[in-house]
C-alpha cells in the first residue's frame, strides 16, 4: 500500500551527531558581550506575609549591576490558562506573600554568578510568617490557612464530567469495590537545568534565548507580564535537553532576565542549579484518588465514579489542564457505560506541581489499572481477558468528548500476552517472581485552547528552490523528543526530497509562521505534521500545475514527487526534476519565490484530541524476599502509535518511557519535610540508571489514524503510564503487597 | 569568604606535597580524584584557598600483592585499577568488590580508594571490607612518617585522625590468613549505582568447620564504619552454619545505630544489618573454604 521513501525508516537524529560530541549549542552555553549573571533569592519559608524588602547593602556590593523584587516590577500575574484570567495567579517575583520554599522574591544581575551568590545573601526579608497547609486534606478543611485570597476555600480549580447514570450502573453491578490510592510527585528531572539570556536592543525589544516547550507561550505572557507588544518580545529556543512538561510555562528568571536586560541595556543570563531544579522546580501532581467501580459477574463494566484531588502546590501552574485530563483519563482504555469524575484542584505551601509526561494521565492511570488487577482478581477473571472484555475499539465514543477514530487497544493486549508467554509465567511459582500488567491511552495533542490563542494552533512555511531544496519553518519546538527529525522526514516524504535537501528553521518566533502551541501533549508530530502536509500540498499543486502544462498531461493523469522529481506518476519519463520544475514555475512568475504557507486546527474533534493512542505493557520482577528490593527484568510492550513514522525514534521514546515509569515506581522521590524538599541532587534524587534499565520487547501494532499526518498519532507520552501499574501488579504477583500509594519500596513491601 | 576560585598545587614528590601543606595553611585541602572534594565545593560546604593535588606524584598509583606485604593500594589508585586487579581479585575479592561497587564508571576512573577513606563518609564503600582485613594506613606528615590502624582511623562522618599537614600515602592490607574469606555486600535503593543505605564488610577465619576469628564491621549505620564485637562474639569458635550466621545477624542489628534519612529508615536499615550481615558471612565463609 505505502510505498514510502523517508517515512517508516530509521532516520537517525538531525541532532544526534552534535548532541553526542558535544558540539550542541544549549542556551548557557550562549555567552554575550557584557553579558550579565543572574541569580534568584527564594523564600526559606512556606508561608508568610512579605513586611519589608531592604536590597540596599546587595545593591552597594562591587559587580552587582541591578537588583529588583517585586515592588519594582509592573505586577502582572501570568498563567497559561489565558482564557479564564482568574486561574492566572503568579507574579514573576512575590508581591506581598510568599507561598512555598523557593518562591522567588527578589533576583540579582551581577558581573559573576558568584557574586550574585553573595548579593543574595545581603538581602534582608522580614517575614510575617503564616501558618502553613502541606496536604490537600488538610488545605480543604474549614478554618484552613487560605494561600491565596482569590480561593478561600484553597480549591482553584473544580471540574466535573459525568455521563450515564452511576446510580443505576452501580445498582446493577454484582461487584463493586472503592479504594484510595496516593501518588507521590516526582520531577521531570531533565538533564538540562532551565537556563533564560535576554537582550534588549536599542528600541527596547527583546530577544530572549530560553530553555522552554513553547517559544510561542513564553513570547504572549512575557509580553504581558512585562506590559509590553507581543511583536515586541522574540522567543528563540536553542537546544533544550529535556522538558517533559517542566518548561512550558512563563518562568520567573525568563521575566527577571528580559526584565533586568532592559533596565541594565545589558544581556542577562539566569541557569538555574540542579537544587534549585529539584527543590523548587515543577514536578508531577500528588493526587489523592478515590475510585469506585462496579461490574457485572462476567466482568462487564458498569459504572465508575472518581473523585481526584490534585495537590497543585502553591499555584496553578499548567494544574488545571491536569484537573481536566485526569478525568478524561479515568474514563479511557475500558467502555464505561456510566461515569463520573470530579476533580478538585487545591492549593498547599509546596513547590507547584505542573504538566509532566502523561499530564495527569500516570496517576489516574495507576488507579485504574490497579483496580482493574484487583477487580480481576476478585472476579477470578484474568486481567487480560477482563480488559478485553471491556476495551474500546474503533469507532467508540466518550460521550461529549471524542470519537475513537483509530484503536489497536484489543490487538496491543494480545500481542503482549503472547510475548510475554503471560498465560504459564502468572502460573509460575518461583520464589519472588512476579508478572503484571498495565495499560494507557494518551492524547495526540489538545483540542482545547484555554490559552486562547489567536492563530493557528500549528503553522509551516516551506520555501522550494531551483537547486532542489527546500526550506521548512516551523514554531514547533524540538526538545529533546526529535520534532525536527520527524518533522523534515514529513516534508521530504511530501516532496520527494532527501533529509540533507531540508533546511529547518522552527522555533523563533520572529521568523517562523505564527504560531505553535508548543511541545506537550504529545501534539507536534500530529499538528505541525499536518501544517507542513498542508504547505506540501499547496507546493505540489504549484509543481505539479506547471509540470502538467510543460508535458500537455492529460487532466486525468496523477502526478508525484518521488526521488527529487516531479512527475506523471509512474512515468519518470514524463517529468522532470524538483528544482527545474520550481526555476520553471518562478519563472512564470516573474522572479516570485515559491513558498507556500500551511495549518492546522483540530475542527470537529471534540473536546479532548484528534486522536488517541493505546497500549499495553507487562512487567516481570524479581523481589528480594528478605531485603524487599524489586528489580525489574523484563517489559514487554505492544502499543499503537499509527503510522510509526520513524521507528528508531519511537523506540527511543518507548525506553525513556520505561525509564521514567520505573522511576516513579520503585526509586524516584522527592522526600519533604514542613515544606521543605530533602531531596536536592541526584545523589538523593533515586533517578534510575542506564545499569537499572531492564531489557525489553517491544512491538508496534500499525494503526491508520484519519486525522494524524500519513496515519501518525502520538508516540512517547502515553507510555510513561502503563509501567508503574504493570510493575505493581507483578509486585503484588510476587510477593501478595498491593501497593495503592506510590512509590513501592522495599520497605513497603516487607512491612506488608 | 571566598567564593570563586583557588590555588592549584600538583607537587612531584610527596615531601613537596607535605612542605606545601604546611606552608599553605589551615584552608587547603588535599585533592586525589576530587570527586568527593570538589563536589563539596560546588555546594558551598568547602571553600579552599588552595588544592594539593596528587596524582602528578609518581608511583603513589602503584597497587601491589606480595607474599610478605600483602596488598598495598598507593593513595592515588583509581577506584576502577582496584576493581580490575586480577591479584586483588584472587586473594582480596572483599576488596575489589567494594571498589567495583563504588560510584559509577567516570567516578572509578577519577576517584580513588584512599580518598573514599579520607573522605571519612558513614557510607564509604571501601572502608568496611579494608577494615574487616585489618587494613592499616601508611602517613607522610611534617612530624614525619607513621602508620596507624584504619580502625583509629574514623572519627566522625567527615573527621579522621589525621593531623595537619598530613597525608595518606597507602593502605596496607595484611596476606590473608590460611582457611579465611572475606565479603563485602551492600544495598542501596537504586539498583545498581547508588551511595549504600547499609553496607558490611566481614571476615572470618576457620578451622577445621569453627570459626576461629571473625571480624565485622557496618557502614552507612553510625556516624563511622563501625565494628559489631557481639556479631562477632555469636561465631566465634563455633560450627559456622546459615542458622550461625542468621544469630550474628541479628546481633549485629542490635549494635547498630542507623538513623533515618533520605536514603532508608532507621527501621528498615536495622532489619537489613540482619539480613546484610548474614549473607556477608554466607559468602566469606565460602570462599574460606574454597
Ligand atoms: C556521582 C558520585 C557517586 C558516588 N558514589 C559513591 C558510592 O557509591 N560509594 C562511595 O563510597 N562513594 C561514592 N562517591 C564519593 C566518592 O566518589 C568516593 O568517596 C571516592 O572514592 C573519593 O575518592 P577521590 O579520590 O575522588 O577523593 P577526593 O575527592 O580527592 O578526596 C576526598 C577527601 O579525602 C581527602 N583526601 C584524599 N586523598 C587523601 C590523602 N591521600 N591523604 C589525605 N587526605 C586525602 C580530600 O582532602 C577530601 O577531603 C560518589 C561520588 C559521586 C560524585
Amino acid at each position: 500500500m505505502n510505498n514510502y521513501s523517508v517515512i517508516g525508516k530509521d532516520i537517525p537524529r538531525v541532532d544526534g551527531r552534535e548532541k553526542a560530541t558535544g558540539a550542541a549549542i544549549y542556551t548557557d552555553d550562549i555567552k554575550l558581550p557584557g553579558m550579565l549573571h543572574g541569580k534568584l533569592l527564594r523564600s526559606p519559608v512556606p508561608h508568610a506575609r512579605i513586611r519589608s524588602i531592604d536590597v540596599s547593602k546587595a545593591r552597594r556590593l562591587p559587580g552587582v549591576k541591578c537588583v529588583i523584587t517585586g515592588e519594582d516590577t509592573p505586577k502582572i500575574k501570568y498563567g497559561n490558562w489565558r482564557l479564564f484570567p482568574a486561574t492566572q495567579d503568579e507574579y514573576p517575583l512575590a508581591v506581598d506573600k510568599v507561598r512555598f520554599i523557593g518562591d522567588e522574591i527578589a533576583a540579582v544581575a551581577a558581573v559573576d554568578p558568584d557574586t550574585a551568590a553573595e548579593a543574595l545573601e545581603l538581602i534582608v526579608v522580614d517575614y510575617e510568617e503564616l501558618p502553613p497547609v502541606f496536604d490537600v486534606l488538610a488545605s480543604v478543611r474549614k478554618n484552613a490557612s487560605i494561600i491565596h485570597e482569590t480561593s478561600p476555600s484553597n480549591i482553584s480549580v473544580d471540574r466535573k464530567i459525568a455521563y450515564g447514570d452511576i446510580k443505576k450502573g452501580f445498582a446493577e453491578s454484582d461487584y463493586v469495590r472503592e479504594d484510595i490510592f496516593t501518588v507521590h510527585p516526582v520531577s521531570p528531572a531533565y538533564l538540562e537545568p532551565c537556563s533564560s539570556l535576554a537582550q534588549c536592543d536599542q528600541d527596547g525589544r527583546i530577544t530572549l534565548w530560553t530553555s522552554t516547550q513553547t517559544p510561542y507561550i513564553v513570547q504572549c505572557l512575557l509580553a504581558s507580564t512585562m506590559g509590553m507588544r507581543e511583536n515586541d518580545i522574540r522567543v528563540i529556543k536553542p537546544n533544550v535537553g529535556g522538558g517533559f512538561g517542566g518548561k512550558m510555562e512563563l518562568r520567573p528568571w525568563e521575566f527577571c532576565a528580559a526584565f533586568m536586560a532592559k533596565l541594565t541595556g545589558k544581556p542577562v543570563k539566569f541557569t538555574l542549579t540542579r537544587e534549585e531544579e529539584l527543590t523548587t522546580g515543577r514536578r508531577r501532581h500528588p493526587m489523592r484518588l478515590k475510585s469506585k467501580v462496579g461490574f457485572k459477574k462476567d466482568g462487564t463494566l458498569m459504572a465508575k465514579d472518581l473523585h481526584i484531588y490534585l495537590d497543585g502546590g502553591a499555584y496553578n501552574a499548567m494544574g488545571p489542564t491536569a484537573t481536566f485530563l485526569c478525568g478524561n483519563f479515568g474514563a479511557m482504555l475500558y467502555r464505561y457505560p456510566n461515569y463520573r469524575f470530579i476533580g478538585q484542584h487545591v492549593y498547599t505551601n509546596k513547590p507547584p506541581a505542573s504538566a509532566m509526561r502523561g499530564f495527569g494521565a500516570p496517576q489516574s492511570l495507576f488507579a485504574a489499572e490497579s483496580q482493574m488487577n484487583m477487580a480481576a482478581e476478585e472476579l477470578g477473571i484474568d486481567p487480560i481477558d477482563l480488559r478485553i472484555k471491556n476495551a474500546m475499539v474503533t469507532g467508540d465514543t466518550i460521550p461529549d468528548v471524542a470519537t475513537i477514530s483509530s484503536c489497536g487497544f484489543i490487538e496491543s493486549l494480545e500481542a503482549v500476552r503472547e510475548m510475554s508467554n503471560w498465560k504459564r509465567n502468572r502460573k509460575k511459582n518461583k520464589k519472588g517472581y512476579g508478572i503484571g500488567i498495565g495499560c494507557y491511552s494518551f492524547i495526540s495533542g489538545g483540542v482545547f485552547n484555554w490559552f486562547n490563542t489567536q492563530y493557528p494552533f500549528s503553522a509551516a512555511e516551506v520555501k522550494v528552490f531551483s537547486d532542489g531544496t527546500a526550506h521548512l519553518l516551523t514554531m514547533a519546538s524540538d526538545i529533546g523528543q526529535g520534532a525536527n527529525t520527524v518533522l523534515k522526514q514529513i516534508l521530504a516524504e511530501e516532496l520527494g526530497l532527501k533529509m540533507e535537501d531540508i533546511r529547518l528553521t522552527a522555533a523563533d518566533t520572529a521568523m517562523t509562521p505564527q504560531a505553535d502551541l508548543g511541545t506537550w501533549g504529545s501534539r507536534v508530530t500530529l499538528m505541525a505534521g499536518n501544517a507542513i502536509k498542508d504547505a506540501a500540498r499547496q507546493i505540489k499543486d504549484v509543481l505539479f500545475g506547471a509540470v502538467s502544462s510543460h508535458f500537455d498531461l492529460n487532466v486525468i493523469f496523477d502526478l508525484e514527487c518521488k526521488a527529487g522529481r516531479i512527475q506523471a506518476t509512474g512515468k519518470p519519463e514524463r517529468g522532470m526534476a524538483f528544482g527545474e520544475a520550481v526555476a520553471m514555475v518562478q519563472k512564470t512568475n516573474r522572479g516570485i519565490p515559491v513558498t507556500a504557507k500551511g495549518y492546522y486546527t483540530p475542527r470537529g474533534k471534540g473536546l479532548v484530541t484528534p486522536a488517541f493512542s493505546f497500549g499495553a505493557q507487562v512487567a516481570e520482577v524479581d523481589v528480594d524476599q528478605e531485603t524487599g528490593v524489586v528489580q525489574v527484568k523484563k517489559m514487554y510492550t505492544a502499543h499503537d502509535c499509527g503510522t510509526v513514522i520513524n521507528p528508531m525514534a519511537v523506540e527511543g521514546q518507548l525506553e525513556g518511557s520505561i525509564h521514567m515509569g520505573l522511576g516513579y515506581a520503585l526509586s524516584e522521590e522527592l522526600v519533604m519535610k514542613d515544606g521543605k524538599t530533602l531531596s536536592n541532587t541526584f545523589l538523593d534524587y533515586k533517578l534510575p540508571t542506564a545499569m537499572d534499565m531492564p531489557p525489553g520487547e517491544s512491538v508496534s501494532i500499525e494503526t491508520y489514524e484519519p486525522e494524524g499526518p500519513m496515519g501518525a498519532k502520538e508516540a512517547g507520552e502515553g507510555l510513561a503510564s502503563p509501567t508503574a501499574p504493570a510493575i505493581a501488579e507483578a509486585v503484588y504477583n510476587a510477593t501478595g503487597y498491593r501497593c495503592k500509594d506510590l512509590p513501592i519500596t522495599p520497605e513497603k513491601i516487607l512491612k506488608k | 569568604m571566598k567564593r570563586s576560585g583557588f590555588d592549584y598545587y600538583a607537587p612531584e614528590s610527596i615531601s613537596e606535597a607535605v612542605v606545601l601543606l604546611s606552608d599553605l595553611g589551615e584552608n587547603t585541602f588535599v585533592m586525589a580524584g576530587g570527586t568527593d572534594l570538589l563536589i563539596r565545593k560546588r555546594h558551598g560546604m568547602i571553600f579552599p584557598d588552595a588544592v594539593v593535588a596528587l596524582k602528578k606524584i609518581k608511583g603513589l598509583d602503584r597497587i601491589s600483592v606480595g607474599p610478605k606485604k600483602g596488598l598495598v593500594i598507593g593513595a592515588t589508585a583509581l577506584l576502577a585499577d582496584v576493581a580490575a586487579h586480577k591479584g586483588i581479585q584472587n586473594k582480596y575479592p572483599a576488596i575489589s568488590d567494594a571498589a567495583k561497587n563504588t560510584a559509577n564508571v567516570q567516578i572509578r576512573n577519577m576517584g580513588t580508594v584512599v580518598g573514599n577513606l579520607c573522605n571519612a563518609s558513614p557510607s564509604a564503600d571501601n572502608a568496611p571490607a579494608l577494615l574487616a582485613l585489618g587494613a592499616t594506613l601508611s602517613i607522610a606528615g611534617p612530624q614525619g612518617d607513621r602508620t596507624l590502624a584504619l580502625e583509629d582511623f574514623f572519627l566522625g562522618p567527615g573527621l579522621t585522625a589525621l593531623k595537619p599537614a598530613e597525608i595518606v600515602i597507602a593502605a596496607t592490607v595484611p596476606p590473608p590468613p590460611a582457611n579465611s574469606g572475606a565479603a563485602y555486600v551492600h544495598l542501596s535503593a537504586r539498583g545498581k549505582v547508588d551511595c549504600s543505605a547499609v553496607c558490611i564488610g566481614a571476615h572470618i577465619e576457620l578451622q577445621g568447620r569453627k570459626v576461629n576469628n571473625a571480624r565485622l564491621f557496618v557502614g552507612a549505620c553510625a556516624p563511622i564504619p563501625m565494628r559489631t564485637p557481639r556479631a562477632e562474639k555469636t561465631v566465634m569458635r563455633k560450627v559456622f552454619t546459615e542458622k550461625l550466621a542468621e544469630k550474628a545477624g541479628a546481633a549485629a542489628s542490635e549494635e547498630a545505630l542507623p538513623i533515618t534519612d533520605v536514603r532508608a529508615t532507621q527501621d528498615y536499615r536495622n532489619s537489613m544489618v540482619a539480613v546484610m550481615t548474614k549473607r556477608a558471612l554466607l559468602l566469606a565463609h565460602k570462599r574460606a573454604r574454597s
